[in-house]
C-alpha cells in the first residue's frame, strides 16, 4: 500500500479497453425512476412513490436514516429488486424481472452496472481472492486469457496482488472491501453503485477508498451511494438525495446546501439535537458534544 | 483472528489433537466423555477448527514432493490406494503400506513426529482399545491361543482370529488415515477443490462446497462471538442446569440460523448482481506434468504390487 | 456415528455409493426445481450451518456434553431434501478436510446422516405436529421427538452396517477382515448410547432451535411451512388431529422391536450347545450372527430352505440384505402412509418432500 492514489494512465487500460461503446452522450440520464414503490413481503414499505435521475459521469449519494430505503434503492438499481410499483428505466431500456431473464439484456446490464455491498463477507464468496475477482468475467464467457489479464491489471491497480491466493478467512476487513471492489471492477462497469463504503473501515482504508472513487469518477464512471457519513460528502458527491423516514426523498441537492440545512437533517432523522457540524477545511464535520445527562434523558421521554 | 496465520519455524499443534476427546467421532456419542461447560467445549473446538485450517494451509505451501503433483492426479492416485488398502487381507501388506505413507511423509517436508501423531490420534488408538474384546472367543471364536478361564467346560480366551483381525483392523484404519493426512495435508484445500472435478463430481457442488467451506469460517466467529459474550456476562455463574444449558444452546443455534440464511440471500444477491444466472462457472487452471504422469504410474504399479504381493502372502 | 476408514470392506461402500446416487440425484433436482439459483447460497450455508451445528456440544442430563447432527432441524427448516445435500455436503467437508469420517465410507455415513436421519426425523415430525400452528409447543415436541427417533434409526443402520462385517467378510480361518463385532454386539452399542445420551443432544438441539425460532424468528419457519397457519387463531377450525400423535406411537411400537431383536443374541446370554458349535472348529460362523441368522431363516425366510447350517454364507448374506430392505421398505411405507393420511384429511398443501408432492417450497 505506498500510495493512496491510483493512476488514471492505469486505471484506462484496464478499464477502458473493452468498454461497451455507451451510446449515451454525456450528462445524459442513465438511471430513470419514476414513482417507484416498494415494500418487503407486501408489508413492509421501503420505498414510498420515489423518483429520480442519475446523470453520467456524476457522483450522486443517497443520505437518510438506517431503514429509510437507500439500500433497497441500490438494489432496485441493480436489478435484484423490482419495484411493485413505478418503473425503472437504465440506458434507455426499462428493466424488469422478464427483462433481465433475457440473457443479452441480462448480461450487458449485469456488465454495465457494478454493486460493492455493505457486507463485503456476503460479496466476497468464493475459495480464494482469484476465483473471487474471476467469477463475473466466467459468467460473462469471457476467454480465459482475457480474464486472467483483467484479473492481474486490477490486482495490482487495487494492490492487493499478495492476496491472491488467499482464501477470504485469511483477509482483514479493509481487505475484503478491496476485494469486493476488485471483483466488481474487473468487469469495467459504467455505473458503480456503492452501499455504506466507509462504513466499518479503518480510517487508512477509509481514505484511500475516497481517493479511488474519486480517480473512478474523473475516469468517467457515473457513482451512485448510500451513506451517512456526513464526513465525506462534499468530497465525494456532486449532488444528494436526502431520504426521509417515511421512504420518500426529502430534499436534492448539493451537499453544501444539504450540509447546511439543519431543519431538514434534523427532520430526517440524521443528525441528532446536539449533533454540530464544524466547517474543517474543505469539508464538513459532524460530531456530538457531551451534554447533561438530565437533558438527554429528557429528550428520550 | 482473520488475517495472520501461523507462520513460523516451530510448527504449531492444533488443539484439537491434544485434547480431542476418546470416541470414534467427534460426538462423543461412544466412549468416554468428560464434564464441563458445553460453551468451553463448543469455543475449543471452534478454536481448533480454525487452527487446523490455517495450519493445514501452510504446510501445503511447503516445497515437498507431493506438493508439486497436479491434484488431480494426487486426487485419483490416494482414492486407488485407498482402495487397494481396502481390499488387502495381511498385517504385512499393510505395515509396509503405512511404511511407504511414511516415507512419503518425509520426501514431502512433514515433520515426522507430527504426520505420525496426527494419524494415530485418535482413531487408530482408539480402534485399538474398542477392538479388545473382538480378540477373544465369545466374539471371534477360532484357535485359542491365550485360554484364560473356563465356562461350562469350554476354555475361553484371545483367539488367533481375533488377535489378527484386530491387527488387521488397527492397521488398515492407520494406513486409510495416513493417506487421506497425506493428501489433505500437502494440498491447499482450493486446488483439493478443483481436483474433485476429476472425479466428475459436478461443478454445482464444487461450488456449494467452495462456498459452504469459505462460510463456515464466517458463522464460526458468529459462534464464538455469540458465546463468548454469554460468557463475559455470566463470570462465576456458570450453570449446571442442563435445561437452562440446552435452551442457551437452541436460542445460539437458532440464531446462527437466521444469521445464515439471511447472509445467502445476501451472497445471492452479490452472484446475480455480477451475471450468476444458475449456471456453475468456476476457474481453474492445471496442466499434467511429466512427474505427475510418473507418480500416477508409480502408483498403478504399486497397487499391483501390493495385491500381487498380498495373495503371495496368502488367506 | 462418522464410520472411519478400514471399518467397512470396500464392497460395502460401494454398495452405498450406487444406493447414494439417485438420491443425491432426486436431492438436487427437487431442490433446484424451487429454488433456482438461489440454490447454490442456500444449500452452502445450509452445509455450513450443518457443519457448525456438528460442532455444538449440548447438555445431557447426566451431567455431560454430547453433540447432536442436526440433520432433522435441518429437514423440518428447509425441507428433508435439501437436508440431504447440506448435510452430505457438511459430511464430504469434514472427511476431506478435518479428517472424520471415512473416505471410501463417504456413501455410507451419507446414507445414515444424510438421508435416513432427516428424513425419518422429517417425517415422525409431520405425524406428531399435525395441524397444530407454527408457534404451538406441539411442534416444537415434534421436532424433538422426530430429532430423537432420526438419530436412533441412523444409529440402527450404522449398527447393521458394522454389524454384518465379520459376517461377510473374513477369510477361510474366520479371521474378520474388517469390523470384527457382530449385529449381537453392534445393535445394543450403538442403540443403547443414542438411545441414552445421543438421542437427547438430537432431541434437545431440534426442540430447542424450533422454540426459539418460534419466538424470535417466525419467517424462517416459514420458508418450509408456507401454508401453516402462525398462531391458533389463524387456526381454521379443524378438529385436532389426534391421529398423528397414534401415528407416531405406532413409529415407536413398531421400532421397538428392531431394539428388543438385538439384546436377544447378545453374547452373554447364549447358550453353551450354541458355543459348541464354533468351539474349537474353525468355523467363519460367529455364534451372535448364528442366531440372528435363524431369526431371519425360520421368522422370514423358513419356508425358502435357508438354514444355517445348510448354507450359512448365503443364509447370513441374505439375512442382512433383508435387515437392510426391511429398513428401506419401512421408511418409504411410513412416509407414503403419512402422505396418504394427510391427502385425505386435506392438508395436501402442506406437502412437500419425498416423491410426488415436489419440493418444498423455499420462498423467502
Amino acid at each position: 500500500m505506498a500510495s493512496n492514489t491510483v493512476d488514471p494512465d492505469r486505471l484506462a487500460r484496464p478499464l477502458g479497453d473493452a468498454a461497451p461503446a455507451s451510446q449515451v452522450q454525456p450528462g445524459a440520464p442513465l438511471f430513470i425512476c419514476e414513482g417507484m414503490s416498494y415494500a418487503y413481503l407486501e408489508r413492509f414499505p421501503a420505498l414510498d412513490g420515489v423518483s429520480l435521475e442519475v446523470r453520467k459521469g456524476e457522483k450522486v449519494a443517497l443520505l437518510g436514516a438506517n431503514g429509510c430505503g437507500k439500500s433497497t434503492l441500490l438494489k432496485v438499481l441493480d436489478g435484484l429488486m423490482f419495484p411493485d410499483a413505478g418503473t425503472f428505466t437504465a440506458f434507455g431500456e426499462p428493466v424488469t424481472e422478464e427483462n433481465l431473464e433475457d440473457e443479452q439484456f441480462s448480461m450487458g446490464f449485469r456488465s454495465r452496472v457494478g454493486f460493492i455491498f455493505q457486507n463485503s463477507d456476503a460479496q466476497v464468496f468464493s475459495p480464494t481472492v482469484r476465483e473471487e475477482i474471476a467469477f463475473g468475467p466466467l459468467q460473462m464467457g469471457w476467454p480465459r486469457e482475457k480474464i486472467d489479464r483483467r484479473i492481474d491489471d486490477v490486482l495490482g491497480m487495487l494492490e492487493i496482488a499478495p492476496l491472491a491466493d488467499r482464501a477470504p478467512f485469511q483477509l482483514s476487513g479493509g481487505e475484503k472491501k478491496r476485494v469486493a471492489i476488485a471483483s466488481v471492477l474487473v468487469m469495467n462497469p459504467e455505473v458503480l453503485l456503492f452501499d455504506e463504503p466507509t462504513a466499518a473501515l479503518d480510517p487508512r482504508t477509509q481514505a484511500w477508498l475516497v481517493e479511488l472513487i474519486l480517480e473512478l469518477n474523473r475516469a468517467g464512471k457515473t457513482i451512485v451511494m448510500a451513506t451517512h457519513d456526513l464526513d465525506i460528502l462534499e468530497t465525494v458527491a456532486d449532488r444528494c438525495l436526502v431520504f426521509s423516514e417515511d421512504h420518500r426523498i426529502a430534499a436534492e441537492g448539493s451537499p453544501h446546501r444539504v450540509l447546511h440545512d439543519r431543519e431538514l437533517l434534523l427532520r430526517v432523522n440524521l443528525i441528532h439535537d446536539h449533533t454540530h457540524i464544524h466547517r474543517l477545511g474543505s469539508g464538513e464535520e459532524a460530531h456530538e458534544h457531551e451534554h447533561d445527562p438530565a437533558h438527554h434523558a429528557a429528550q428520550r421521554a | 483472528m482473520s488475517d495472520t496465520i501461523a507462520h513460523g519455524d516451530a510448527v504449531p499443534t492444533p488443539t484439537w489433537l491434544v485434547t480431542g476427546e476418546l470416541a470414534i467421532c467427534p460426538c462423543g456419542c461412544i466412549g468416554k466423555r468428560k464434564k464441563g461447560s458445553f460453551v468451553e467445549k463448543t469455543l475449543s473446538g471452534a478454536v481448533g477448527v480454525m487452527r487446523s485450517a490455517m495450519f493445514g494451509d501452510d504446510v501445503a505451501q511447503q516445497r515437498g514432493f507431493l506438493q508439486r503433483l497436479d491434484p488431480r492426479v494426487k486426487i485419483l492416485s490416494f482414492l486407488g490406494l485407498l482402495i487397494v488398502t481396502a481390499f488387502v487381507r495381511n498385517i504385512p501388506t499393510l505395515v509396509a503400506m503405512y511404511a511407504a505413507t511414511v516415507l512419503l511423509a518425509i520426501v514431502s517436508a512433514l515433520p515426522l513426529g507430527f504426520f505420525v501423531k496426527r494419524v494415530w490420534l485418535f482413531i487408530p488408538i482408539f480402534t485399538g482399545i474398542i477392538v479388545i474384546p473382538a480378540m477373544f472367543s465369545f466374539i471371534t471364536p477360532g484357535t485359542i491361543i491365550l485360554p484364560l478361564w473356563h465356562w461350562n467346560g469350554h476354555p475361553v480366551g484371545i483367539t488367533a482370529q481375533g488377535l489378527t483381525g484386530a491387527g488387521l483392523l488397527v492397521m488398515r484404519v492407520a494406513t486409510s488415515v495416513s493417506l487421506v493426512v497425506l493428501l489433505t495435508l500437502t494440498t491447499p484445500w482450493t486446488k483439493l477443490l478443483a481436483g474433485l472435478r476429476a472425479l466428475y463430481v459436478p461443478r454445482i457442488f464444487i461450488l456449494i462446497i467452495g462456498m459452504a467451506y469459505r462460510y463456515i469460517f464466517l458463522l464460526l466467529n458468529s459462534v464464538t462471538d455469540m458465546y463468548t459474550s454469554r460468557k463475559a456476562r455470566s463470570v462465576g455463574n456458570q450453570t449446571n442446569d442442563y435445561k437452562e444449558g440446552q435452551r442457551v444452546v437452541g436460542a445460539t443455534a437458532g440464531a446462527l440460523f437466521g444469521k445464515a440464511h439471511t447472509l445467502s440471500e445476501e451472497v445471492h444477491m452479490a452472484m446475480v448482481s455480477r451475471g450468476y444466472a444458475g449456471d456453475a462457472k468456476t476457474y481453474s487452471a492445471f496442466t499434467v506434468r511429466a512427474i505427475d504422469v510418473a507418480f500416477a504410474v508409480g502408483c498403478v504399479v504399486a497397487a499391483v504390487l501390493v495385491l500381487g504381493g498380498d495373495r503371495f502372502l496368502g488367506v | 456415528m462418522h464410520i472411519p476408514d478400514g471399518y467397512l470392506s470396500p464392497q460395502t461402500c460401494g454398495f452405498f455409493a450406487v444406493v447414494m446416487l439417485p438420491i443425491w440425484y432426486k436431492a438436487s433436482r427437487a431442490v433446484g426445481k424451487i429454488v433456482k439459483s438461489r440454490y447454490v447460497p442456500l444449500l452452502a450455508i445450509g452445509a455450513s450451518f450443518s457443519f457448525l451445528i456438528m460442532m455444538f456440544n449440548v447438555p445431557v442430563p447426566d451431567g455431560t456434553t454430547a453433540h447432536a447432527v442436526g440433520a432433522t432441524i435441518i429437514a423440518i427448516i428447509l425441507g428433508p431434501w435439501a437436508a440431504v445435500i447440506a448435510v452430505s455436503i457438511a459430511l464430504v467437508i469434514q472427511a476431506l478436510f478435518f479428517g472424520d469420517g471415512g473416505v471410501l465410507a463417504i456413501a455410507v455415513n451419507c446414507f445414515n446422516m444424510a438421508f435416513v436421519l432427516p428424513f425419518v426425523g422429517y417425517y415422525v415430525y409431520r405425524a406428531i405436529a399435525g395441524n397444530a400452528p407454527l408457534t404451538s409447543g406441539r411442534r416444537a415436541l415434534a421436532g424433538g421427538i422426530g430429532g430423537y427417533v432420526g438419530i436412533n434409526a441412523a444409529a440402527l443402520c450404522a449398527a447393521i452396517e458394522l454389524g454384518i462385517q465379520p459376517t461377510l467378510f473374513h477369510t477361510a480361518a474366520g479371521v474378520p477382515l474388517y469390523a470384527p463385532f457382530h449385529l449381537a454386539q453392534t445393535i445394543p452399542a450403538m442403540l443403547f448410547a443414542h438411545l441414552t445420551v445421543a438421542g437427547f443432544a438430537e432431541f434437545a438441539a431440534t426442540a430447542g432451535i424450533i422454540a426459539y425460532l418460534q419466538r424470535a424468528n417466525v419467517p424462517i419457519l416459514k420458508i418450509n411451512h408456507a401454508n401453516i397457519p402462525v398462531t391458533d387463531e389463524e387456526l381454521a377450525a379443524k378438529r385436532l388431529g389426534w391421529r398423528w400423535a397414534l401415528i407416531g406411537l405406532a413409529v415407536m411400537i413398531v421400532l421397538t422391536p428392531l431394539g428388543l431383536l438385538a439384546p436377544g443374541g447378545a453374547f452373554g446370554e447364549d447358550a453353551p450347545q450354541d458355543l459348541d458349535l464354533s468351539k474349537y472348529h474353525l468355523s467363519a460362523v460367529p455364534t451372535g450372527l448364528e442366531k440372528f441368522s435363524s431369526f431371519w431363516s425360520h421368522a422370514v425366510l423358513g419356508g425358502y430352505g435357508f438354514h444355517s447350517g445348510d448354507h450359512p454364507v448365503i443364509g447370513y448374506l441374505i439375512s442382512a440384505l433383508v435387515g437392510i430392505v426391511f429398513i428401506s421398505v419401512f421408511l418409504v411405507a411410513f412416509i407414503f402412509v403419512v402422505r396418504l393420511i394427510m391427502g385425505k384429511r386435506g392438508l395436501a398443501d402442506e406437502e412437500e418432500g419425498a416423491g410426488a408432492g415436489g419440493p418444498p417450497p423455499i420462498t423467502v
